[in-house]
């Protein structure tokens, strides 16, 4: 940008406020389509968190602080983020150390890396709708190939079975399409952070003898700080967003058990709570902007 | 190569010199075949539930239910022609089961479907093109101030999850009379796709010396032309990437499309999920049907934008 500057002072002082030299032009119709998705839903939704959708005049009434107070005693809300948070956990922790580990045996080299990686793509490009369809019949109690294997390998009883029964195994079931979807982001940008580290500290710890072990965690890691934390920024900013397995796996039960606060908000919608729905997406973005605002701060993510 | 002589040890030095090589070089491809069966064995979980999902299409009834799992069968293609080719559902279920099931009817045709999926994800695509390629120019080239902060803003939208955006949304369009019409849906996915337009593309003109505008401006183009003459033409592959991306990902989009139409414009992802709601999980052959046929396209783009696709995914955070 160093260059950017030199051109400038002559070149902006003659121009007008509408030349091309003004940011503002070429911005302007990206700006604003931004913030109709990003202002308007949050003001609206802000003021609509204190009326509520009355069908008798089919309109909305204002009623104070009532989804609020509700929210803060809302046994469902407080299972739906318990539910997010696990199934964030879990994902999150397994799809690093797989596709960690995928990428580490890709950048060790393996015959046709090539094949292998554009093969690994495919699920993460799979519409999730379709995604969710394939696990379900994956899964399915009866003729599922998945709940097939783990029946004959006595992990699951067909009594309890991955989707339906009393839903033990309910988020596991989700859990295993998430993990299948993502695990090959993960492996894609790990295995370019690991082809984009230096040189010189590799060969320094070869020669100073450290074990592959020691120089993944001391030497390999610490260097790809930023890649991992992009990784984990994108996979939070996704996991709160969680609805589309869901709603077509298990529609958050059995019960709530896999209720995710995606998918309670959509359902106080299918209800017509608006009002509720509104004071939930509040609540969901705020938790976004605390859990990332405290993250980037932390991690000190670059653009 | 250090390494090479720090692990040969001093007492076997005489042998070791003429045999290590070849030694090390059995080790290394012995560890080449290691990895690559482990390889096959990892990257084959991933592809199978594809690859079983690609067979259910095909097989026939009985198959798609047999246990232990049936890999080869006769294949039909009966699916497809209810899916694609607009075979009678009744007729096709009255040869498969000998008996007239009571669900179902015409819904199953779902070429118009996929027409509408084209349609929505090829003008709003363009649409994105159009209005992020500028923007990423202007944050590549200009000083602007607080520059970070309005990425970090572009970068937060993406933030927005779905479900808080389709309500207001839902509400918006019901006043303007866009539910359920392709302007609503073409919009959304827009907007959607913006963000990580705008910065994909920033970091590709990132990569263009700045040098370059400068030199066409002084050879008497205008920043507009500096912009659309030269500029452009060295981020065609990252428009063509961006392009694709934001492509597959309105393919894809399935919350806001689900709740912002009813059943005049119907996605892929939508109406298989309505398949799959109103039939109760017997007639997973028509799902797998139309499901291959919503992944096809999107497997045949994403060839194209392999190379960039780390970029991609990323908004141009970290470079392939």
């Amino acid at each position: 940008m160093q260059a950017g500057m030199r051109g400038k002072a002559g070149r902006k002082a003659r121009a007008g406020w509408w030349s091309p030299e003004r940011p503002w032009v070429w911005l302007t119709p990206a700006v604003a389509l931004l913030l109709l998705y990003s202002i308007y839903p949050l003001i609206y939704n802000l003021v609509t968190s204190f009326k509520e959708f009355d069908p008798l005049i089919r309109g909305f009434q204002w009623v104070g602080n009532e989804n609020w107070a509700k929210l803060v005693q809302d046994e469902r809300a407080f299972n739906s983020l318990r539910v997010t948070l696990t199934y964030g956990i879990w994902a999150l922790s397994i799809e690093l150390i797989l596709g960690m580990a995928i990428a580490l045996i890709f950048d060790a080299g393996t015959y046709l890396r090539g094949l292998w990686q554009t093969l690994i793509i495919m699920p993460m490009v799979t519409p999730p709708a379709v995604v969710g369809l394939i696990f379900r019949l994956l899964e399915h109690s009866d003729f599922g190939v998945i709940s097939w294997i783990l029946y004959n390998a006595g992990i699951l009883q067909p009594a309890e079975p991955l989707l339906g029964g009393t839903g033990k195994h309910a988020l596991a079931g989700v859990l295993l399409a998430d993990i299948w979807q993502w695990t090959p982001f993960c492996v894609l940008i790990l295995l370019a952070g690991l082809k984009a580290l230096p040189t010189e500290p590799l060969e320094a710890a070869k020669v100073d003898g450290a074990s592959a072990w020691q120089t993944f965690w001391l030497v390999k890691l610490p260097l790809m700080r930023n890649v991992l934390a992009v990784v984990i920024l994108f996979r939070i900013i996704d996991l709160y967003r969680l609805f589309d397995y869901i709603y077509i796996m298990t529609s958050g039960g059995p019960g709530q058990r896999t209720e995710t606060l995606s998918f309670y908000a959509y359902q106080t919608y299918i209800f017509i709570n608006w009002g509720y729905t509104a004071t939930l997406g509040v609540a969901i973005l705020v938790l976004i902007w605390v859990s990332t605002f405290v993250y980037t701060r932390v991690f000190k993510v670059e653009w | 190569m250090a390494a090479q002589s720090v692990s040969v040890t001093s007492e076997s030095r005489g042998q070791a010199r003429k045999a290590a090589p070849s030694r090390q070089a059995r080790a290394r491809i012995r560890g080449l075949w290691l990895r690559t069966l482990l390889t096959v064995f990892l990257v084959g979980l991933f592809v199978f539930p594809i690859f079983w999902w690609f067979l259910a299409s095909f097989k026939p009834f009985g198959d798609i239910f047999a246990l232990p799992p049936v890999f080869i069968f006769k294949p039909t293609f009966k699916w497809y022609s209810v899916v694609l080719g607009g075979v009678s559902y009744n007729q096709i279920m009255l040869e498969l089961t000998g008996a007239l099931t009571s669900t179902g009817g015409g819904l199953y045709y779902s070429v118009p479907y996929i027409i509408d999926s084209i349609i929505i994800a090829s003008v709003s695509t363009l649409l994105v093109v159009l209005i992020a390629t500028p923007a990423a120019y202007a944050l590549s080239r200009f000083a602007i101030r607080r520059r970070h902060d309005l990425v970090f803003w572009i970068l937060s939208t993406r933030m927005m999850p779905p479900i808080v955006a389709a309500m207001p949304f839902f509400l918006m369009y019901r006043r303007l009379n866009l539910i359920d019409t392709y302007l609503g849906v073409i919009l959304v996915h827009t907007v959607v796709n913006l963000p990580l337009a705008i910065l994909l593309l920033k970091s590709f003109f990132d990569d263009v010396p700045y040098d370059l505008d400068e030199a066409a401006m002084v050879d008497g183009a205008t920043r507009f032309q500096a912009f659309s003459r030269v500029i452009v033409h060295y981020i065609l592959p990252g428009l063509a990437a961006t392009a694709i991306l934001s492509f597959i990902f309105s393919w894809n989009e399935f919350l806001l499309t689900l709740t912002l139409t009813r059943t005049a414009v119907r996605t892929m992802p939508v109406a298989a999920s309505t398949f799959d709601t109103s039939t109760g999980g017997t007639e997973w052959g028509f799902l797998a049907a139309l499901g291959t046929s919503a992944m096809v396209p999107v497997f045949i783009f994403v060839l194209f934008v392999q190379k960039h696709l780390v970029r991609g995914l990323t908004m141009g955070a970290v470079k392939g």
